[in-house]
């Protein structure tokens, strides 16, 4: 695994020469992502035949190309109508959407596209670069540690919440409750299903998020004229191309935020299983924490926008990495990856770089020129995208609804998750009316499963003794970490209201 | 349903039809030649997956019905029910699908039944049963390359000094079942840890957060580079030239557990469709078993890349009622701790 | 986000409505605790946790808006959950269309039940203007998502009249 630059300079200017077919899959990958319910995985999966025929690697620039650019579509609706794509996206409309309704929907798709494009490509680069070191993550990430990187994304509800603290805690702990029902882990033994069987499996995540997002936006929103306030509409009417440059910008001179936000995301995605949700969640925590404007978050500030963009593009090469490390896939998308490989007689592992070193760096590569020819060929689409908002109410509600329903059956093809979604859908609508966050419930349902299967796993490890949560030394480390981070903000006020004072 | 509707209607009467017919039998549902007594099967026939879609069910369901509906002249359509490790397609299955042999289940048999001991079901077991096995794939115990452990004593004394923990995709499951039985006759400490099926019981092991992994064999004899088999449930070793050095549990440690094995996908169907309907069950078997022997059915499997020694080359009702039996037997006896009441 | 803009009455706030999403959470972390009596310990230790917290964050919430009514600096009415509520009948009608979708989606397929659920609800919205506009907008997107997720991306949507039609006919 040394690095070779005579390799790496043919093998990008080698992945340039497929630009007729990394085109059309940032097309597909933009509409697939921007639709709850259709990941880029279950259209590679639908795709699967034609991928089949190609040779490897074709078929693996093709479903890289369309991973990638669907990690950025689904921000596209997080950010324009309140509704995250995918479970990667939940965090993107906490200031992206704000954004929006202030008129400046172009600017934050511009935001988010220089963000998941640049957070996307070095990552990729860094994965390159580091690929000995990254791969050793996952044999030190266990479940212990993994206990601890839930609780700093769970943590983000206490900061979700900051306006009123106990209505957002309350919102978060609901989240974290409905996220446990389901058959436990380890014994299978059904909890909170009302009887239902389609909740064997937990609460899924698709109906859940459209319902929460989706169906109560669609039901909130009819009271006015479209999501914009007026200010908005006006200034949405006048925009030219000076909110996709004035987008650009603006997160160029954040360039430093990108950087680490993307770090983020890296290291998470290494992790096999952990994900964009998770890394997002924890993005969007740290750069709260460490801002000198804390108070801004969800009001639509930049920052808010740039770190789960930048964070879930960073865990697209991430994934990638056990995958062709260890043979182990991080995550769906890579998981048909490998099956996709293995048809054409690829083995994963080790031997992959030295036998085929075009092959196990070949994604890498996809991966960077696909982020580079979105530059060009998404960010000039922010200004006609962002004109979705000045559509009528009218219309747009029923749209949402009809539209994100079936999105809401697609994964598990279930009558039952459609009823579901019209189920968060009404939770939703109460807790928007009522103050409290859709965003920390949705949290808790989305990291309340992952962090009681860690615990449950390290209970039966240690055949149930709880301090099994401080039994590893990269542990205990991150445990400080995390109570430093969470003190750290109340330190910084304390010590600002001092200078204040002073 | 009305899926197969148009299927069968043939374009002239549906040109002739009125509206009204039309939309009264779509209303309706009832498949026109059905009335007409024509002969079976005369439309798709459904299969009820308790899995996901692209899991090893659907891999095996494919293969085999893209012979078997040459010998039908009908299609398959396959719905996938997963969830509940499989409780959710059985109940589907048992409560909407119609007992005229047009509706099956296909499902692995071993893992599903024991959900069964775990829990009943809503519907009588005697209400359905298997025919017509697919593959045949023992439970095994699997270590990573880089582990420390090259041979199953050296784990089993290991486990009388200290707890080993041992992955398995779930607890009611033939290789975990296989993985309890080892522990509780040697005395070795044995903890399984569930990890939420193959793929993440592979991680496990690979990041040697396990010690080592209890899964059906195909799946890790195919990655012999990053894993290495070293005991095996049953009383062979079906790939010897895949798994080299991999003891037989039963030989080795003088046990006479039965075949354990993991990996055993088979169609289901209601028992009131056969007894309702002998003459097209018939019909079914007889086609079915046509399939085994076809040159075109092993080439299909091959593309698999699953090694072809594990699957069947021919089955018995004996021989499945058995399987179950042992299977179901072997979880009652180990049943405190697959549910964790003692 | 949406933001839950300030009561607009100054004196007396209606925190009524603040109480639904409480009530419903704890008689579900009741009905949770049920189901989870006779379960191993290890089923129940983390629910428990969480659910005990929640319940204690609850009874904070009643504790300060208990104060609050006692203080008759509020009121128990539904306050922002029921305003404004001209627009009640009409989210109620919305409500309904949108059960009757999924409700009827199983047997009329996707086509039909998009087009007719789209035309409705828009003309519900619109209150019986611009029908031209409503129905040709309802019609594209029928069309254009029947092309899309189940002719492109071969969702196994339940499949009605007009899918069984298409099918046929190509």
């Amino acid at each position: 695994m040394e690095f070779d630059p005579g390799l790496f300079i043919g093998l990008f200017a080698r992945t340039f020469t497929f630009w007729w077919l990394i085109l059309p899959a940032i097309f597909l990958g933009l509409v697939v992502g921007a639709i709850p319910g259709f990941s880029a995985a279950n259209t590679i999966i639908i795709l699967l035949p034609m991928t089949l025929a190609m040779d490897p690697e074709t078929g693996l620039i093709f479903m890289v190309a369309l991973y990638a650019s669907s990690r950025m579509g689904a921000g596209i609706p997080a950010i324009l109508v309140n509704i995250p794509g995918t479970a990667g996206a939940a965090a993107t409309p906490l200031d992206g959407y704000p954004m929006t309704k202030q008129g400046r929907g172009q600017q934050a798709l511009a935001i988010s596209f220089v963000s998941s494009v640049f957070g996307g490509l070095l990552a990729t680069v860094i994965t390159l670069l580091a690929m000995p070191w990254l791969s050793q993550l996952a044999f030190y990430l266990h479940s212990v540690e993994m206990i601890v990187i839930m609780l700093f994304g769970i943590s983000l509800i206490a900061t979700i919440a900051a306006r009123d603290t106990l209505k957002g805690l309350i919102a978060g702990f609901f989240g974290l409750m409905i996220g446990y029902i389901g058959a436990d882990v380890v014994y299978e033994t059904p909890r909170g299903t009302f009887g239902f069987l389609e909740l064997y499996d937990k609460v899924p995540l698709i109906p859940a998020l459209v319902g929460l997002f989706a169906v109560s936006e669609a039901f909130f929103v009819i009271e006015g004229e479209s999501i914009l306030s007026k200010r908005g509409r006006e200034a949405m009417q006048k925009a030219g191309w000076a909110g996709t440059i004035e987008g650009v910008r603006i997160a160029l001179s954040k360039w430093w935020h990108i950087i680490w936000t993307s770090m983020i995301g890296l290291v998470i995605g290494v992790v096999p299983g952990a994900g964009a949700a998770i890394a997002s969640f924890v993005a969007y925590q740290q750069s709260r924490t460490f801002s000198k404007t804390p108070e801004l978050y969800g009001t639509g500030h930049v920052e808010g926008l740039i770190a789960p963009e930048s964070a879930n593009n960073g865990v697209t090469s991430g994934t990638l990495v056990p995958l062709l490390v260890i043979g182990i896939p991080g995550g769906a998308t890579a998981a048909i990856m490998l099956v996709v490989l293995q048809y054409h007689g690829v083995t994963m592992g080790p031997d992959l770089f030295m036998d085929n070193p075009e092959l196990a760096y070949g994604p890498f590569a996809a991966m960077a020129v696909t982020y580079f020819m979105m530059i060009f060929t998404i960010a000039p689409l922010a200004r006609y995208m962002s004109r979705i908002t000045v559509v009528s109410t009218i219309y747009m509600s029923p749209i949402i609804i009809s539209f994100t329903l079936v999105g809401a059956f697609v994964p598990r093809q279930y009558m039952f998750d459609m009823y579901l979604a019209l189920v968060f859908g009404v939770i939703g609508y109460i807790a928007r009316k009522t103050g409290y966050h859709t965003a920390a419930i949705l949290i808790g349902v989305i990291l309340g499963p992952l962090l009681e299967t860690y615990f449950l796993r390290v209970l039966k490890m240690s055949e149930g003794d709880i301090m099994v949560i401080f039994s590893s030394a990269l542990g205990n480390v991150m445990w400080v970490a995390l109570v430093i981070c969470l003190a750290t903000p109340y330190m910084l006020q304390r010590w600002r209201d001092r200078k204040a004072a002073a | 349903m009305l899926d197969d509707y148009f299927d069968e209607l043939d374009r002239r009467r549906f040109l002739m039809g009125s509206a009204a017919a039309l939309g009264a039998g779509i209303l309706a549902g009832t498949p026109a030649s059905e009335a007409f007594g024509a002969k079976f099967p005369s439309r798709n026939i459904k299969v009820y997956v308790p899995t996901r879609h692209g899991g090893g069910a659907s891999r095996n369901l494919e293969a085999f019905t893209s012979i078997w509906k040459n010998y039908l002249g009908v299609n398959f359509q396959a719905s996938y029910y997963p969830g509940a490790a499989g409780r959710v397609g059985y109940e589907k299955y048992m409560g909407i699908a119609k007992p005229d042999c047009y509706e099956l289940l296909f499902g692995n048999m071993g893992p599903e039944v024991l959900n069964w001991v775990v829990k009943k079901p809503t519907f009588d077991l005697n209400a359905y049963f298997y025919f017509g096995q697919m593959d045949r794939d023992p439970g095994q115990i699997f270590v990573s390359r880089k582990s420390k452990f090259k041979h199953i004593d050296e784990i089993v004394a290991e486990g009388k000094k200290r707890t080993i923990q041992i992955g398995v995709s779930r607890l009611a499951h033939p290789a975990t079942l296989g993985a309890l039985a080892l522990g509780r006759h040697t005395g070795a400490k044995f903890n399984v840890i569930p990890l939420s099926g193959g793929k993440r019981t592979r991680a496990g092991v690979a990041t040697g957060e396990m010690d080592c992994g209890a899964l059906p064999s195909g799946g890790i004899a195919r990655r012999g580079k990053n894993f290495r088999i070293l005991a095996i449930f049953d009383d062979t070793n079906p790939i010897p030239d895949k798994i080299k050095n991999a003891v037989l549990v039963n030989k080795h440690f003088g046990m006479n557990l039965p075949p354990l094995v993991a990996g055993a996908r088979a169609f289901g169907i209601k028992r009131a469709a056969v007894e309702k309907y002998p003459d097209r069950f018939k019909i079914l078997i007889d086609t079915m078993n046509k399939v085994y022997g076809d040159p075109a059915y092993q080439k299909v499997l091959k593309k698999t890349k699953v090694p072809m020694a594990l699957f069947t080359k021919s089955w018995s009702r004996e021989g499945i009622d058995k399987y179950v039996k042992d299977i179901t037997a072997i979880g009652e006896k180990y049943k405190d701790l697959l549910t964790g009441k003692s | 986000m949406t933001d839950h803009e300030e009561q607009e009455n100054p004196e007396r706030k209606s925190l009524g409505g603040d109480l639904v999403l409480p009530i419903g959470a704890f008689l579900f972390t009741l009905y949770y605790f049920y189901t989870i009596i006779d379960v191993p310990r290890i089923a129940q230790v983390s629910a428990f946790f969480v659910g005990t917290i929640l319940i204690f964050l609850l009874i904070l919430l009643a504790v300060r808006i208990g104060r609050e009514v006692k203080a008759g600096t509020a009121d128990l009415r539904l306050g922002r959950l029921g305003e404004p509520r001209s627009f009640i009948p009409k989210r109620l009608a919305l409500f309904a269309l949108t059960l009757g979708f999924i409700f009827f989606v199983e047997w009329l397929g996707f086509t039909l039940t998009v087009f007719a659920f789209l035309s409705l609800a828009m003309l519900l919205l619109s209150g019986g203007k611009k029908k031209g506009l409503a129905f040709s907008i309802a019609g594209i997107l029928a069309l254009g998502g029947y092309l899309l997720f189940i002719v492109a991306f071969n969702t196994r949507f339940p499949a009605g009249p007009f899918e069984q039609l298409m099918e046929w006919l190509f």
